[in-house]
Formats: C-alpha cells, sequence, structure tokens
C-alpha cells in the first residue's frame, strides 16, 4: 500500500529570493512543494491500519465475517443498526449429547434415533419458526393496530429494530440422511452456540440428542459467499475491488432501511 | 492400569476418547407407541362453565379467585378421542365416534336442556343449570353400541348431533322451531328429557349447522334442509316466517349438489361442487350485497364472485371467508377482516396475502386448509398444522394470550 504513488504534495505559493544581479534580492513569487509532504520527511503515509469487525464469528465457525478498514467502519454502525438477518447452514448429528453441544466436547449421553423422520423434523421446525414469529412481531415495539404494522407484516419487513434477544425469522431443513442433517437458518441478534443450542434443542423434542458439528455463515446483511475472499485472494487488489464492488450495495441498503 | 497419585490425568488420546464413548450405554427415549395423541384445547370465557375446567369457576382453594378469561389455550383432559366438537352461546358440546355408550360429552349453560337432562347429584329430581365439567349426554338410540356420532353442531340455545344410521338428534331450545318439533306455546326448556329424532330426509344427512336460531341439515344427495326462525329469511324458503319442520330449500341451489354449509348468525353460505357460492339470509353487514340492495334474502342467491373455485365457505355474525382451491383466502363483510384497521366493511371479497400465513420465499408450499368464523372473528388452518386467528378479542377468545383485537392474522 505504502508503495503505491500517493497523492501528489500540495503546491503553496512562497514568494521566494531569486537570484537577482548585484546584491539586491527581488521576491518572485513561485509555486513550490510544501517540503512538510515530502516523503522523505512525511515518511510511509500507512502505518497502523484501523479494522473494525461487523457481527461477531467464534473460533468453531466459518463464513462470511464482514471487516471495515479505515472510514469504513463509520458504516459498520450503521449496518448494525439495519438489523439485517444473518443465513446460517447449520449441520447437525443425531445420537449424541455434548456439554458444548458441539461434537467436539464431552460426551454426555448417547440415544437411539431411527425413529426420527423428515416429517417430524419439519414439525419442530414448523413450531420452532411459529414461537419466533410471535417473539418477532412482539420485540418490533409496533402497535399492532395500525396499518402500517399490518403493511410491513405483508412484506415480511417487520423486525426488532432494537436490541431483542436471538430470533429465528427462518428455518428450513436441507438434507436429512440419518444421523446427519443440515439446517438453513435465517436469524438476528443471534451467537453461534445459540445455534448450537438450537440444535442441542431439536434434537430433544424429537425425543432422541443432536449435536451441532458444522456452523456457517452464508448470509451477512447484504454480503453472501460471492462476495467473501478465500484465505488465497488476501492480497491488495482483491480487497480493493471488493471494496469497490461493495460500495454500492452498502450506500443503497443503508438508504433504504435507515431513511 | 493404575497410574498412581504422581502423574496429572492430562489429556486422553484420540484412541481412548473413541473407545470411552462407544463403551458408553446407549439411551432410548422414543417409546414403540410414539404416535402423538388427540388433545384438546379450550380458551375463551370461563365464567359459564362452557370450557369445562371447573377449576375456572370454582377454585379448589378459598383463596384463589374463580378465572374469568382463560386467554391462551389449555389442554383439557377428555375421556375419549374427540373426534368433533361446536361452540355454542355458552355451552360447548364433544363427541367422539366411538361404539361405546357415551359419545356425547357437554358443558357449559343448561338453561334451555341444549345438554339434555343432566341430573344433579344433590336433588334427584332437577337438573344442573350450569355444568362445568364434560359430562356425557344420554342419546335415545336403538342401537347405542353400533351407531357412530360423526358430527356435533350448536346454536344459541339448541344442539344438533348427526349420527350415521340414525338420523339426527336435536335438544334444547325450541321456541322457533329450530330442534325440527312442533312448537309448543309457553314450553319450560329446562329440565327437559325431550330429546327429538329427525329421519324424514330424501337421503342421509352428513352435515348439520345450527345458526343462532335456526338449523340447516345437508343430505348426501346435495340437497339443504332448514327449520327454525326465519325472520331475516335464513330459512331460504321463501318466507319470513318460522318453520318447525325441516324443508327442502330451492331458488339458486335446486338440483344443485351442495358440497358444504355454514351458518352461524342470521346469515347462511353454501358451497356447490363446482366451487360456487350462495347465499341467503341477514345482510345487514353487506354480506350479499353483492347480489342485491335488500338487508334479507330469504332465497338462496348465487354470488358471482370471480375468485376461482371455492372449497370452503365460513359465516361469522357479521363477516364471511372463503377458501379457494389454491389455498387462497378471501373475506368480506363488517368488521374486522384481517387486512389491517383500515379496512372495516366491504361487499367484494378481498384476498387475505399468503404471506401472512406463513408463506415466504423459503417455505413456498404452504397453504391454508381450513377456516372458520366465530361472532366477529375468523381461524384459518394451515396445512403443516398451525392455526392463525385475527378478529375482534372478545373475552379472550382469540387465544393469542393478549385481550387486544387482532388486525391480521396471528399465529396462535
Amino acid at each position: 500500500l505504502n508503495a503505491a504513488p500517493g497523492p501528489a504534495p500540495r503546491q503553496r505559493v512562497r514568494f521566494l529570493p531569486a537570484p537577482g544581479d548585484g546584491g539586491a534580492t527581488a521576491l518572485v513569487p513561485s509555486r513550490v512543494p510544501v517540503l512538510a509532504d515530502h516523503p522523505l520527511v512525511r515518511g510511509p503515509r500507512f502505518r497502523r491500519l484501523k479494522i473494525g469487525a461487523g457481527h461477531r464469528l467464534d473460533v468453531k465457525a466459518s463464513g462470511v465475517f464482514v471487516l471495515g478498514i479505515g472510514h469504513g467502519n463509520k458504516l459498520l454502525t450503521d449496518l448494525y443498526n439495519c438489523h439485517l438477518t444473518k443465513v446460517y447452514t447449520v449441520g447437525g448429528l443425531f445420537g449424541k449429547a455434548t456439554d458444548d453441544f458441539s461434537d467436539t466436547g464431552k460426551l454426555v449421553e448417547k440415544t437411539t434415533f431411527d425413529h426420527i423422520t423428515r416429517e417430524k423434523l419439519e414439525r419442530i421446525i414448523a413450531v420452532i419458526q411459529g414461537t419466533n414469529h410471535k417473539a418477532l412481531l412482539m420485540y418490533s415495539n409496533i402497535d399492532m393496530k395500525t396499518q402500517e404494522a399490518y403493511e410491513l407484516a405483508v412484506k415480511g419487513l417487520l423486525r426488532p429494530m432494537g436490541k431483542s434477544p436471538p430470533i429465528i425469522t427462518a428455518i428450513r431443513c436441507l438434507q436429512l440422511a440419518l444421523p446427519e442433517f443440515q439446517l438453513e437458518i435465517h436469524c438476528l441478534h443471534e451467537t453461534q452456540q445459540y445455534l448450537r443450542k438450537v440444535v442441542h434443542e431439536i434434537g430433544l423434542e424429537l425425543k432422541s440428542t443432536a449435536v451441532c458439528t458444522q456452523v456457517r455463515r452464508v448470509r451477512d446483511g447484504v454480503f453472501t459467499l460471492d462476495d467473501a475472499l478465500l484465505r488465497t485472494q488476501w492480497n491488495l487488489q482483491s480487497i480493493q475491488k471488493a471494496i469497490k464492488d461493495c460500495r454500492l450495495k452498502v450506500k443503497k441498503e443503508i438508504e433504504k432501511t435507515l431513511g | 492400569p493404575r497410574r498412581g497419585l504422581s502423574r496429572a490425568a492430562g489429556p486422553r488420546s484420540a484412541r481412548r476418547l473413541r473407545e470411552a464413548e462407544e463403551a458408553a450405554p446407549l439411551f432410548q427415549f422414543a417409546g414403540k407407541a410414539a404416535a402423538r395423541q388427540e388433545r384438546v384445547f379450550v380458551w375463551g370465557f370461563c365464567s359459564s362453565g362452557a370450557l369445562g375446567l371447573p377449576s375456572f369457576v370454582r377454585p379448589d382453594a378459598g383463596w384463589k379467585k374463580p378465572r374469568r378469561v382463560q386467554r391462551a389455550p389449555y389442554r383439557l383432559e377428555t375421556a375419549g378421542k374427540i373426534s368433533s366438537a361446536a361452540c355454542g352461546y355458552g355451552f360447548t358440546l364433544l363427541s367422539s365416534s366411538t361404539t361405546d355408550i357415551t359419545k356425547v360429552w357437554g358443558m357449559g349453560l343448561n338453561k334451555d336442556s341444549q345438554l339434555g337432562f343432566q341430573r344433579s347429584i344433590r336433588d334427584r329430581t332437577k337438573g344442573y343449570e350450569y355444568v362445568l365439567e364434560p359430562s356425557p349426554i344420554p342419546l335415545p338410540l336403538e342401537k347405542p353400541q353400533q351407531t357412530r356420532v360423526l358430527q356435533v353442531s350448536c346454536g344459541r340455545a339448541h344442539s344438533l348431533v348427526l349420527t350415521d344410521n340414525e338420523g339426527v338428534f336435536t335438544m334444547g331450545n325450541n321456541a322457533y322451531g329450530q330442534c325440527g318439533r312442533k312448537v309448543v306455546e309457553d314450553e319450560t326448556y329446562s329440565e327437559s328429557y325431550l330429546i327429538h329424532q329427525l329421519k324424514e330426509f330424501d337421503s342421509r344427512v352428513v352435515q348439520v349447522v345450527c345458526g343462532q336460531d335456526h338449523s340447516l341439515f345437508r343430505t348426501r344427495k346435495g340437497a339443504v334442509y332448514a327449520c327454525g326462525w326465519g325472520a331475516d329469511g335464513q330459512t331460504g324458503l321463501g318466507h319470513y316466517n318460522i318453520t318447525s319442520v325441516p324443508t327442502k330449500l330451492g331458488g339458486d341451489i335446486a338440483g344443485v349438489n351442495i358440497i358444504q354449509v355454514s351458518s352461524y348468525g342470521d346469515c347462511c353460505l353454501a358451497v356447490s361442487d363446482e366451487g360456487d357460492v350462495f347465499g341467503w339470509g341477514n345482510s345487514e353487514y353487506l354480506q350479499l350485497a353483492s347480489v342485491t340492495e335488500t338487508t334479507q334474502v330469504n332465497v338462496p342467491r348465487h354470488l358471482p364472485f370471480k375468485i376461482g373455485k371455492v372449497k370452503e365457505a365460513a359465516c361469522g355474525g357479521t363477516g364471511n371467508v372463503v377458501l379457494t382451491e389454491e389455498g387462497n383466502v378471501f373475506v368480506w363483510g363488517y368488521g374486522i377482516l384481517g387486512k389491517g384497521p383500515n379496512l372495516l366493511e366491504t361487499a367484494e371479497p378481498e384476498l387475505i396475502p399468503p404471506s401472512l400465513f406463513g408463506c415466504s420465499a423459503l417455505s413456498p408450499d404452504v397453504r391454508v386448509a381450513h377456516v372458520r368464523c366465530g361472532l366477529s372473528h375468523f381461524a384459518a388452518l394451515t396445512n403443516r398444522g398451525e392455526l392463525f386467528v385475527w378478529g375482534k378479542n372478545i373475552r379472550g377468545c382469540l387465544g393469542t394470550g393478549r385481550m387486544e383485537d387482532q388486525y391480521f392474522p396471528w399465529r396462535v
């Protein structure tokens, strides 16, 4: 970054003594670059970078992780206040229960799981979605009797615009191949440990037990997996390209939600 | 091998962890009969005893106050598997399709013997006026161990019980002939043993519906019979008098195969097998305003709605709702119709957006399976088994847990 040509040094009009003949010094106005902007005086332009993180992603999870650099950190608070949903792909395993709800923890119990069918799983998922939908309406703090509440509910834009406990807006079973299963969860204000706890509770409701094997964030507001940079792409050009591509999307989303 | 106390425990190797895991005992929580039991939930106004839980009206402990309203669904323990239930004005009937002696239970108001004669324990000659628990209703069946009860229905002060081969039994108030028998002047209806049996129809009766003070019977051939009060034309027989004998309806439904009838207050709707909707009765709340300007219609009229093939219709006190084959829900009438606080009355059916019933981009195949109406509230059941209610929340009838009115469908 420092090797790239920086902005041109500022120019200033100074009255410099011009070489006159004899002893009389005449002052001639001329535009000279300011010495303070000289690279040898100033030093490298970037010594530190301020990087801020968007929504947290813990060690055992993977996926899209939004970072803000420098002045972009101000946009991070605006994005947080938009309260957009995040989409996770959660993989689970039936038959085991561990103390921290993931497959690397200490084993607590083993159970049978042959009685589990896709229909039973879908029923439990529908119940979870129903209770979370009620919590969504309650925490959105809008009076239910107004016309705008009705219109937002029809479009599906009703969601809490402030602090709230973790809420799941939509949940769907992607595949079920006993003992493994995969769910797609859309949620707000959650932590990855909460999602693992949800997997554990699904196992309990189905009269068996379940642990979470994989938590992968697929979408975070406007950023999807396609915008994310892989480990091999962590170089200056791809980062600059990614920032340019996302700039317009972020601006539109913030304008739409915060007005 | 014993390790002794000088060395610390340390993390075990992966092999030891796997062995310990395999050696752990396997639990089985799902039993053989893991099927879910059929359950009955009740909510609403408790003081009439219609909920069937005596502790709401007469608490067990002296310091507890009687509960007036039960806002959220509460499980009701029943003696058998209930297949049909109906709510009347302050009383409820539950029935199961068994071949045991006891097939129908009733609770709530019994001032007009709408629950039959409930002999009081304290005084063997008198009957109970309020029944607080589901009590069996004795029916005068000829073959009690072979006949099955298919359906029950309740009106304001009368009830109808439909059996599979012994016709329809009616009990309760008969001041307008709604029980299908001749009106007797100055008859006392409370503590009455009289249960009337109706058998003379053109074919077997497959559905019974009670309006406020009238009764409708639908037979297997698709004909509709009516009896009871007719001052608003709800009997559909072409006059505004009372009818005490079930008479076949004519008008636009003559010759049409009707597959479903519905009524609650003084308006009636019928659905034919081709998906057409017919209505008659009271139209003060614009229920039939699409065909006529008059407020009472005493002959069934076809309602020309262009909403597609109709599968099910339900009448409420002031508003009506229909369900089409594609799973769309249309409402019209007066009151809180479910489209926000701005839509309070309309004569043409309005669609309720399916996204309010849980149909979204993530689960696109959620459809509404059944619709029902109460006095001024509506309920819809989806194919995923979720119940949505909306309307005026009088004394907690919606079951949402709150006492406020609900202007758009809310999941219970």
